[in-house]
């Protein structure tokens, strides 16, 4: 259906693509995958008309509805309204203090009466419609979208996404490009997301599925085309490929099999002891972590997970219950008692509590602490910046400097400046809220070798993720969360990808 | 960097670190040949110095916050309340002039730590705190005065402590330039300094990461507030007299002056930069003033207005500001480290 060649793109520099080739058939679900800065998103960027394509990039658009296939450049942005090209981008771009019905019509207009008036009960009527096609009709689309699930938001940037225009010239949707859809998502709610894609799919829309979880791409995608360093590796049926390779085509090298590195505890003080904590969806937690031991936190979104590291780190207030580190108390909601105590810690979101964008990787990675660099009467910047570049060293993380902001790097490089930060402080205690999300392969193992390391020299770390894969790899223990509560603890043989699955759906769930 | 899209001289002469400098040369330059001879004299040269020391300390009042990310609008009407203490305390009491001035900034601090219990205990956005402030300041600065003017109750002894001229200019001008070395000393080399930028910067992730950003974003109202109340001792030596239109109409181009200066030299909110960009502004209306010589009294506001707007857009183009532009950080780009 849509054909494009020699697409590339270059900046100042750096060849972000270069000379790809991309072939999307009718009814199909193309995943686009590839580590962080192998031109995913650049490619993206260009179909939406965003980045200007260097060089001639031709493509071809054969309506499947037959007729003659069109010619166009690439350049000039064309792509979107002759072929009808939409996007629902990771964060979704709603407005949350709007209502599903209202977000819907801003894609597409709102339907007026005399006067201007907007009727909205038209309004509410198409919104239902329109949402429940992909299987979401079972939510009041008057609500603020800021009061939806995870999924129910993502329906509702699909919905719009695809809606039909009324607008003539604008050609209606034949393509839908998802950027990582699913990186909110608890488990659950991924499989109706794909329940969504194939409806669309079986009306003949095409969809570029970007992920950085390959499961979901074998889950649901027919062909998957492989980027690396700006070329096209591979574009295969999906078929074809199994974890393994696809892993090995992403990275050009053959990625040694996952497995859990020997467990010894020889100390047995408890660097970590929470008892009764409540906060937010947690209810009565009690939680201890040795020194040397990794203990996982496992559950579904909504199931107090999401919120235990905020409260341990002191980010979000806790309503009752006591957190200690290395036998110290720390109060709620002072992260600096806790830093002082000895624990460091990895928020989850990475854009808000993590890294100050405009400031350079050095200051990022002392940030909160430079009193270590006070030299007679000043800082003594020099010190503090080969500091900074022995981290960066050490950890392999790549910037055009010690001094470039650390917003231009990459989401894996970004993560590793902030394990930077934490592991100066020689902690006896490390905190980590989904320590690898939206981070590729490859920084991802390096995340978990560094744990592992931080781990041997006697640290007490605790992770909470919803990447099962991720627990199993990297934990000595789990304990897993339902409905606010530490449900299960999963240990040794019985610590798999199945057994926490398991664990985290409440019991009449596991049974289906 | 290209970013501007400045062709290649432009871009080697840095114009978009410097411009604030080439803008002065520049002044220098065109006024010198034009108005030679009332330009380029000491006498207009020294007027213009010592006439923007106000500006130029209330500048530096509002760099504070605003480096942790908090805006501090009741400057104006700080250093207004700090010129009608001193005015009424002289007229009123016997209190020495001098310590008058203290009481004054002492006020001013008491000022500064309720904006602080506002924006930090009560969490009101510091942009209508400070607003609303303000004229709550501007209401019992009108009690106080009684809605009159107040001369002749400073005595000469108290302003010559200001007014004294060192190497050819009064003393509050070399206020201001201590003042400046000891903000810049703070800023830009003690961890306090860096601990503010950090909570400018992104607030949550500083107190995340042990920075005490509440008491910080506090202490730096107090600050603004002392600095901008001594902005009115400066006008008790230098003017003396009190009237109600004092202070308020310097918050304009204090904040001109800042944001301009956010574009100069250091790519964020800089003492220098700040001075920099007030004396910039400061000559080219003078200059303006001089060439059109009569009625020129709508030069200056008009001039600051295009100025900040010049300066904020040149600025948010180079994400000095916290402006989101579509193709500035390519963070796609960046590249992911080899196989090891």
């Amino acid at each position: 259906m849509l054909t494009i060649e020699h697409l590339a793109k270059h900046f100042p520099g750096q060849i972000a693509l270069d000379d790809v080739d991309l072939e999307i058939a009718a009814g199909q679900i193309h995943a686009l995958v590839g580590q962080n800065g192998s031109g995913k998103s650049t490619l993206i960027k260009c179909l939406a008309g965003y980045h200007e394509p260097t060089g001639d990039a031709p493509a071809t658009f054969a309506p499947p509805s037959g007729g003659s296939a069109v010619r166009f450049d690439l350049a000039g942005g064309a792509a979107v309204d002759r072929v009808g090209i939409r996007f629902v981008h990771q964060d979704l771009a709603l407005v949350d203090g709007m209502s599903a019905a209202e977000n819907l019509a801003l894609g597409s207009g709102f339907t007026t009466a005399r006067m201007g008036r907007i009727r909205w009960s038209a309004e509410v009527a198409r919104a239902e419609a329109a949402l429940s096609d992909l299987g979401f009709a079972d939510f009041d689309v008057r609500l603020p979208v800021g009061a939806l699930t995870p999924a129910q938001k993502t329906a509702v940037a699909i919905a719009r996404a695809v809606a039909e225009s009324d607008d003539p010239a604008k050609s209606n949707v034949r393509l839908l490009i998802l950027d990582e859809p699913t990186a909110s998502l608890p488990g659950d709610d991924v499989v109706r997301l794909f329940t969504a894609l194939e409806q669309l799919k079986a009306r003949g829309v095409a969809i570029l599925y970007v992920s950085h979880h390959l499961d979901e791409i074998f889950r649901i995608a027919d062909v998957v085309t492989v980027l690396r360093d700006g070329r096209r590796v591979a574009t295969k049926p999906i078929a074809e490929l199994d974890h393994g390779s696809l892993i090995e085509l992403m990275i050009g090298r053959e990625m040694a099999a996952v497995e859990r590195p020997p467990v010894s505890i020889t100390e047995s003080s408890r660097a970590l002891v929470v008892r009764g904590l409540e906060g937010g969806t947690v209810r009565r937690l009690d939680l201890d972590v040795r020194a040397g031991e990794i203990v996982g936190v496992a559950g579904i979104t909504g199931s107090g997970r999401e919120d235990v590291v905020g409260l341990i780190i002191g980010q979000t207030p806790s309503a009752s219950g006591s957190v200690s580190v290395g036998g110290q108390p720390v109060p709620p909601y002072r992260p600096r008692a806790g830093i002082a105590a000895g624990m460091a810690s990895l928020p989850g979101d990475r854009k808000r509590l993590g890294i100050v964008p405009l400031l350079p990787v050095a200051d990022n990675i002392t940030l909160g602490n430079v009193e270590g660099h006070w030299r007679r009467g000043r800082l003594d910047r020099n010190a503090e910046l080969h500091e900074a570049r022995e981290w960066v060293e050490r950890l392999s993380i790549i910037t055009a400097g010690v001094l470039a902001p650390i917003g231009v790097l990459s989401g894996g490089n970004q993560q590793k400046a902030l394990f930077a930060r934490a592991l100066r402080m020689a902690p006896g205690l490390l905190v980590l809220d989904e320590p690898t999300h939206g981070i590729d392969v490859g920084a991802k193992a390096d995340i978990h070798e560094l744990l592992d390391h931080a781990a041997a020299d006697g640290a007490a770390v605790l992770v909470a993720t919803t990447d099962t894969e991720e627990l199993v790899r990297l934990t000595h223990r789990v304990v897993v969360m339902r409905g606010g509560e530490a449900v299960a603890e999963l240990s040794g043989a019985d610590l798999t990808v199945a057994s926490i699955e398991h664990a985290q759906l409440a019991p009449e769930e596991a049974i289906v | 960097m290209t970013e501007l899209g400045l062709s290649g001289w432009a871009a080697r002469l840095r114009l978009d670190k410097y411009s604030a400098v080439y803008l002065l040369i520049a002044f220098f330059i065109f006024f010198g040949l034009t108005e030679g001879d009332t330009f380029l004299t000491w006498t207009s040269t020294r007027l213009v110095l010592t006439e923007k020391a106000i500006v130029g300390v209330l500048a530096l009042a509002f760099l504070i916050p605003l480096a942790a990310d908090t805006f501090d609008l009741s400057i104006g009407a700080v250093m207004s309340f700090s010129l009608v203490i001193v005015n009424s305390l002289a007229l009123n009491t016997d209190i020495p002039t001098g310590v008058a001035a203290v009481i004054a900034i002492a006020a001013c601090a008491v000022v500064g730590f309720v904006s602080g219990f506002i924006v930090v205990r009560l969490g009101v956005n510091s942009f209508i705190a400070t607003l609303g402030m303000s004229q709550v300041v501007s209401g019992i600065i009108l009690a106080i005065s009684d809605n009159r003017q107040i001369t002749r109750a400073i005595g000469d002894t108290y302003r010559d402590f200001g007014r004294t001229n060192v190497f050819g200019l009064p003393l509050y001008f070399w206020y201001m330039i201590l003042l400046a070395i000891v903000l810049w000393y703070v800023l830009e080399h003690t961890p306090l300094g860096r601990y503010l930028f950090a909570t400018g910067g992104n607030r949550e992730a500083a107190r995340l990461s042990g920075i005490s950003t509440d008491t910080l974003t506090w202490a730096s109202l107090v600050v603004s507030a002392v600095i901008a109340g001594f902005a009115g001792i400066i006008w008790s030596w230098k003017v003396g007299t009190f009237s109600n239109s004092v202070g308020p109409g310097f918050l304009f181009p204090a904040v001109a002056a800042v944001f301009f200066g956010a574009s100069q030299l250091r790519g964020r909110a800089n003492v220098w930069g700040t001075l920099l960009a007030v004396y910039a502004l400061a000559f080219g209306v003078k200059g303006l003033q001089l060439r059109f010589s009569t009625n020129t009294f709508w030069i200056e506001p008009l001039f600051e207005g295009v100025t900040l707007i010049i300066a904020v857009a040149i600025a948010a183009r180079k994400g000095i500001i916290k402006v989101k532009r579509r193709d500035r950080t390519p963070t796609d780009l960046a590249i992911e480290p080899d196989a090891p």
